[in-house]
């Protein structure tokens, strides 16, 4: 790209910058220091100066040139705004002060590679074993680290054999016919092509419930483009995903298990990208989180609650892109309901990884120490198993426990007996 | 569907939960963020000036003038749920009498009253004849050692006896190459035993004459009992004094009460604001959350509307002076805010009295006196008659009215 499209890019984000709602937010700031004793970055790290500090005070000064570059420290887990009482945008304003840096002083190449989540499904899926074994392997993370910038301790996917798509073409159709209409299905880059047991398990558990579920072909939602400051690739992404999703249908409920891509429907695309689409709209009111979709079926009595006994103890823990939808904890309450399952909510504010920030070698370790609390707590309360909503923080939980960590529908899959977890 | 939607997780909402919850309710409590306890001394107030300055605060909360929150509640009642709400607090984190002040050094060194007070506070309580040891550590902009001792060795304590301060300083970062450290990366640094007894050993150094030694309230924020491992070091008893927020007192407090909210089974969303609520005849329904993807409504039988005052937004006053409850649109006890702000800053504001007004059960009523919702009720700051931050008495009817509307709803509703 050239300099000159560089400089343009920096001015048309300085411009969304300083005109937005977003920036009036900060005129509320009242210094009363709850975002900062909340951000989980500040804790464990001086390298990142605050929430307050970097956001609604350092904007004031950012008048015609980056002026602290502590901004990139920031994880964009969005705990600032959630805890914020005064209503400032503050993860926002720093996600899109973020952005005009990065457009001015430009984007590792490391942070396009990791952002291309698809690429990484498509690539890996028909050459599983031995994707598995190169990110298994400690020479290979090494060269990975010092040539690419991804830390060699940092947890990556596990690439499947079959993707999701595949599994729906070669499946017998359901046997029991749909009672309650029609669903479209979301399930995620992770759910595609990485996790694809949690992907099946979820349209299983919408099916005996009595729904059709359609899956149209879909891609990234842009979330992990977003967060690295690359909003033009961010945009294509997220309004092409919701074409993808309209596709199945205008006025059906869309039901997903991407936890923090759900959020950015509903509105991250909306907040940080700036973006007014109604069609963006539209896919943003009627998405659900799948816990928050079979809660809202159990407050209108409309959820079987015949569930089979789990006797265990299950560390839960609520990732910070599901907290910033700023609709509670469904999946902690869903998992309440199966009887015998002891559910323990983590009360940890994050795991570090926020999307790729914890990929990176100069973050890996602030991420780990963020999760530290965290990964404590799973530790001393795992029998073999915990649960979390969003897939990156589900790899950090496992690569930095060693505890296997699913999806809650999987646990939900199993209460119903529709089999048991896989090992 | 809950039994009961609490809104706002300051001491009221908290309050309210756990009454509730513990009563076998089940409880939903939502917030838009953490709320003003984090940012208050963690201590609580009952009622500290009349403008004369409290030493029995019961006796006074018994004298309060027809139109006070406190005056429908009773001192007893108030005494009751203070206690209540100390005792619930295990391991101790609030001691004291509410019938007797304390009178704790703040971080100017002027006298606050409070009624209750964390342990390690109380050492603290100006009586005639103590003498302190200020120590200020060089890092930490908020604790001014030279002014705390100052204004302290010339004030006299409430029984007339007098009080003497030396002042001395540390230098000890929390961590390498931090410029402008927080009280909160010192709770956090000492919340390690190791830091915590190298801190003890610099104070004990360094602190001048006094019986008492005078420290920012930064003695560990999860990690109880930090005062007592620097007071064996140091050989004398020891006295926090609480800063300008982040408030580690305060923020010990609120984790306190939200970790005994959670274990009460208590479901809890944070991050999105209630802005409206659906009837059912004159009942309120269910309350509209504004979520990320589109408003969602929490249905219950009863509601706590519990947001504070002024400060965070549940009172409004636009560019034209109007007073207005934008949430349920409450009756309010006044609704054009130009008479009521006085040339003088030192004098009374009385739109800082301005709120709701209740019935005995702590339900919004409307000038005739009648409750608006048969099953709404209010507490803490939007609770008109008291301006709460020139008495010290905020927490007390925070407390009081909590405990009062959850009585209410499990004695008289169900």
């Amino acid at each position: 790209m050239s300099e000159k499209s560089r400089a343009e890019r920096a001015q048309h984000l300085r411009e969304r910058l300083n005109n937005e709602l977003n920036r009036m937010s900060l005129d509320q700031c009242v210094k009363c220091t709850i975002c900062e004793t909340s951000c989980p970055v500040a804790a464990v790290t001086p390298l990142f100066s605050g929430p307050k500090f970097v956001g609604p005070q350092a904007e004031r000064f950012r008048d015609g040139d980056s002026v602290d570059h502590s901004v990139d420290y920031c994880s964009s887990c969005g705990t600032c705004s959630v805890v914020c009482p005064q209503g400032v945008n503050v993860a926002e304003l720093n996600s899109l002060a973020r952005a005009v840096m990065k457009a001015e002083h430009g984007v590792p190449i490391r942070d396009r590679i990791i952002t291309q989540t698809v690429l990484m499904g498509q690539a890996m899926t028909p050459v599983a074993p031995l994707a598995n074994a190169v990110l298994d392997n400690k020479l290979a993370r090494f060269a990975m680290e010092k040539v690419v910038g991804v830390h060699r301790g940092a947890p990556m996917p596990t690439a499947r054999t079959q993707s999701l798509h595949t599994w729906l073409k070669k499946r017998p159709a359901p046997a029991k016919a749909p009672t309650r209409g029609a669903l479209v299905y979301f399930h995620g880059c992770a759910g595609g092509y990485f996790e694809v047991d949690a992907a099946k398990k979820a349209i299983e558990v919408l099916e005996h419930l009595g729904y059709e579920v359609l899956v149209p072909p879909q891609g990234c939602c842009g979330l992990a483009e977003q967060s690295n400051g690359l909003f033009e690739q961010a945009t294509k992404s997220v309004r092409a995903l919701v074409k993808a999703l309209r596709s199945a249908g205008t006025d059906l409920t869309i039901v997903s298990t991407a936890g923090s891509c759900t959020g950015m429907l509903k509105h991250e695309a909306h907040e940080i990208l700036g973006l007014h689409d109604t069609e963006l709209a539209d896919v943003g009111t009627r998405i659900r989180e799948i816990s928050e979709f079979l809660m809202e079926l159990h407050e209108a009595g409309e959820l079987p609650t015949d569930f089979e006994p789990i006797k265990q103890r299950l560390p839960y823990h609520a990732p910070c892109q599901l907290k910033s939808q700023g609709m509670g904890t469904p999946a902690f309450d869903l998992l309440r309901l199966i009887p015998g399952l002891e559910v323990v909510d983590s009360n940890a504010t994050c795991c570090g990884i926020a999307g790729t920030y914890g990929l990176k070698k100069e973050k890996y370790d602030i991420a780990q120490a963020v999760g530290k609390p965290l990964f404590d707590m799973v530790k001393q309360t795992e029998q073999g198993l915990a649960a979390c909503d969003t897939e990156t923080c589900r790899w950090q939980i496992e690569n930095s426990t060693g505890v296997r960590t699913v999806h809650p529908i999987v646990l939900v899959h199993q209460a119903y007996g529709l089999g048991a977890v896989t090992p | 569907m809950s039994d009961v939607v609490v809104i706002g997780t300051g001491l009221a909402g908290l309050t309210a939960a756990l009454r509730l919850a513990r009563s076998g309710r089940s409880v939903m409590l939502v917030t838009k963020g953490p709320g003003g306890l984090q940012l208050s001394q963690g201590t609580l107030d009952i009622l500290g000036y009349t403008p004369e300055r409290v030493e029995r605060p019961l006796e006074a909360v018994a004298a309060v003038a027809s139109d006070h929150p406190y005056a429908s509640i009773g001192a007893d009642a108030v005494g009751a749920a203070a206690a209540w709400l100390a005792g619930a607090l295990v391991p101790e984190l609030l001691v004291g009498d509410p019938a007797r002040n304390l009178h704790l050094p703040t971080a100017v060194g002027a006298l606050r009253p409070t009624a209750l007070a964390q342990p390690s506070m109380v050492a603290g309580d100006a009586i005639g004849g103590r003498s302190y040891a200020v120590v200020g550590v060089r890092q930490l902009k908020d604790f001014p050692a030279d002014l705390v001792a100052g204004n302290l060795a010339r004030s006299t304590a409430p029984d007339g006896g007098a009080l003497a301060a030396s002042a001395a300083w540390v230098d000890l970062p929390a961590r390498p190459g931090e410029a402008d450290p927080s009280p909160l990366t010192y709770a956090r640094a000492l919340d390690e035993e190791a830091f915590a007894a190298r801190f003890a050993r610099a104070v004990a150094a360094a602190a001048g004459p006094g019986d008492v030694v005078a420290l920012p309230a930064v003695l560990g924020v999860r990690r109880s009992g930090v005062w007592r491992q620097v007071a064996e070091v140091v050989g004398r008893d020891v006295c926090e004094i609480p800063l300008p927020p982040p408030s580690v007192p305060g923020l010990r407090l609120y984790e306190a009460l939200l970790a005994l909210v959670r274990a009460a089974g208590v479901r809890i969303i944070t991050g999105s604001r209630i802005v409206g609520r659906t009837l059912e005849a004159d009942a309120v329904a269910s309350v509209t959350l504004a979520a990320a993807g589109g408003p969602r409504q929490l249905r219950a039988d009863a509601f706590v509307y519990a947001p504070g005052g002024f400060e965070s937004g549940a009172l409004e006053v636009d560019s034209f002076g109007a007073i207005s409850e934008p949430v349920f649109g409450l009756p309010l006890t006044a609704t054009d805010a130009g008479p009521l702000i006085p040339a003088t800053y030192w004098g009374p504001h009385p739109l800082f009295a301005v709120g709701v007004r209740t019935d005995a059960a702590g339900r919004p009523v409307d000038a005739a006196g009648a409750a608006v919702h048969p099953n709404l009720y209010v507490a803490g700051g939007l609770i008109a008659g008291a301006e709460r931050w020139r008495e010290k008495s905020g927490d007390g009817i925070a407390v009081a009215t909590a405990v009062r509307a959850a009585d209410h709803i499990t004695g008289g509703t169900r």
